[in-house]
């Protein structure tokens, strides 16, 4: 080939200013192995753009010098015998990664915390809310229970009261206790007696009212049959008394407690006749 | 006050890539104005601009001195095209793009030939200057070439002329270019 046509072609101008294509630079490459006069021209071109680069310079703002210096400083390697790239990246990723996952451990400890308190006093509140609602369970229970025995006492006076069978006899107040009154309700088919205390004073704890049922035997006298004792503070509630089958009269004495075999007539309160006494 | 220090090539490129802070801190201060004045000569508007992209190129030259192969140029050859590709790769950015619409959009409608004329002073320095002295149609060839990135194909393409020609072209451009270098 003719070097100084090669030369005169302006390939080494092209090839040192960056505009020469890949297949350009290869061959120019190649050559410049081979021809040392092509490599001195080379130069040459080189030099003198060096020169007249740096005749025309324009001054950076000195800024850029701090600015680079400082990021050069930061990845200088202690070592510089050793390939300087890889510690470089380990570095990078050493001092990047913890910063990450502690920056993430953080978070997670954090939102576990709040998560905790969060379920702890879920779990409080539903539980005292859970003892509130089995407390008031248990007091409407309760009262249900009471309000129910107090209706069926209620329904067992009404089914008593209007009972066609059911005679009611009117105990009136003696001449020692005026006031007391009673209403004995005798169902006759049933032998059934109930009792529904109006007006009787309040006794001493030792004392209870005792009921008798009054039966005239063969000779006409009124023999005394305990129908039971009661206090009364049973007041406006029907009691139901001990049955009898026959009975003239009945009568309310006052008694010890726990009753007596045979009343004392002397503190008998109230007496009420019946039909059978006719 | 320390001893100046002057390197030959041949010594600074050995201390370059053992890592000698000194010797990068002379090639700086030896051709950091030189290379400025490339990037300032693609990059014409945005002097903060061409002054980040400086620092990048440096970053590059520190990183990349394992790479340089002295048979095949210059160092300084070498730094000139780190310096001009990335100029070139900062031109042809979005964000700059993007931003040399912004500012134009408002000024064209009057300023049209005054802002030529003002950017032809601008443009003036340097290897730009040596273009000046070339015919039109050479000029017009090694700036969109050398100081825009286009390739000759996309130049033959934007001229309407033949790529033999367009190689041609700018390769007695640059001949003479050389010339006017003395």
């Amino acid at each position: 080939m003719n070097l100084q046509e090669y030369i005169a072609s302006g390939i080494i101008e092209s090839y040192v200013m960056g505009l020469a294509s890949e297949s350009e630079r290869a061959e120019f490459e190649q050559l410049c192995t081979q021809y040392p006069e092509l490599v001195a021209a080379r130069r040459d071109f080189e030099e003198r753009l060096e020169e007249y680069t740096s005749e025309h310079a324009v001054a950076p703002p000195p800024a850029v010098k701090v600015k680079v210096l400082a990021a050069i400083g930061d990845q200088q390697d202690p070592h510089p015998a050793r390939s300087s790239n890889p510690p470089k990246i380990i570095t990078m990723e050493n001092s990047k990664s913890p910063v990450r996952s502690s920056a993430g451990l953080r978070f997670i400890a954090a939102a576990s915390v709040i998560l905790l308190v969060g379920m702890a006093w879920l779990y409080y509140q539903s539980n005292s809310q859970n003892k509130e609602l089995s407390n008031t369970n248990d007091r409407l229970k309760e009262k249900l229970n009471s309000t129910d025995s107090i209706l069926n006492q209620i329904v067992e006076e009404q089914k008593i009261v209007k009972d066609p069978n059911t005679t009611v006899v009117n105990m009136v107040g003696t001449q020692v206790a005026p006031h007391s009154s009673a209403n004995i309700y005798w169902d006759s088919t049933s032998t059934s007696v109930f009792l529904v205390v109006k007006n009787m004073p309040k006794l001493p704890t030792d004392q209870q009212y005792q009921l008798w049922a009054l039966i005239a035997d063969k000779e006409g006298k009124a023999q005394p049959k305990d129908l039971g004792v009661f206090d009364a503070t049973d007041e406006k509630v029907i009691l139901k008394m001990k049955n009898t089958q026959k009975a003239q009269a009945f009568a309310i004495t006052i008694e010890k407690k726990g009753g007596s075999h045979s009343p004392t007539l002397q503190k008998m309160q109230s007496l009420g006749k019946t039909l059978q006494s006719q | 006050m320390g001893i100046p220090i002057t390197y030959t090539e041949q010594e600074l490129v050995l201390a370059l890539k053992e890592r000698n802070d000194q010797a990068f801190g002379f090639l700086y201060d030896n051709y950091a104005g030189a290379l400025y004045s490339i990037i300032k000569q693609i990059i014409t508007d945005n002097a903060e601009l061409a002054s980040d992209v400086l620092q990048e190129v440096f970053i590059n030259i520190w990183r990349k001195i394992e790479t340089y192969d002295q048979t095949k140029g210059r160092l300084f050859t070498w730094m000139l095209n780190i310096a001009r590709n990335a100029s070139i790769d900062t031109l042809r950015s979005k964000s700059y793009q993007n931003s040399q619409k912004n500012q134009e959009l408002p000024d064209n409608v009057y300023k049209g030939v005054a802002n030529q004329s003002v950017q032809l002073n601008v443009d003036n320095i340097g290897l730009k200057k040596v273009l000046e002295k070339l015919r039109p149609e050479h000029r017009v060839l090694v700036e969109l070439a050398y100081f825009k990135g286009f390739t000759h194909e996309e130049i033959a393409e934007m001229m309407a002329i033949p790529l033999g020609t367009v190689k041609t072209r700018i390769r007695n451009a640059l001949l003479q270019l050389r010339e006017y270098l003395q």
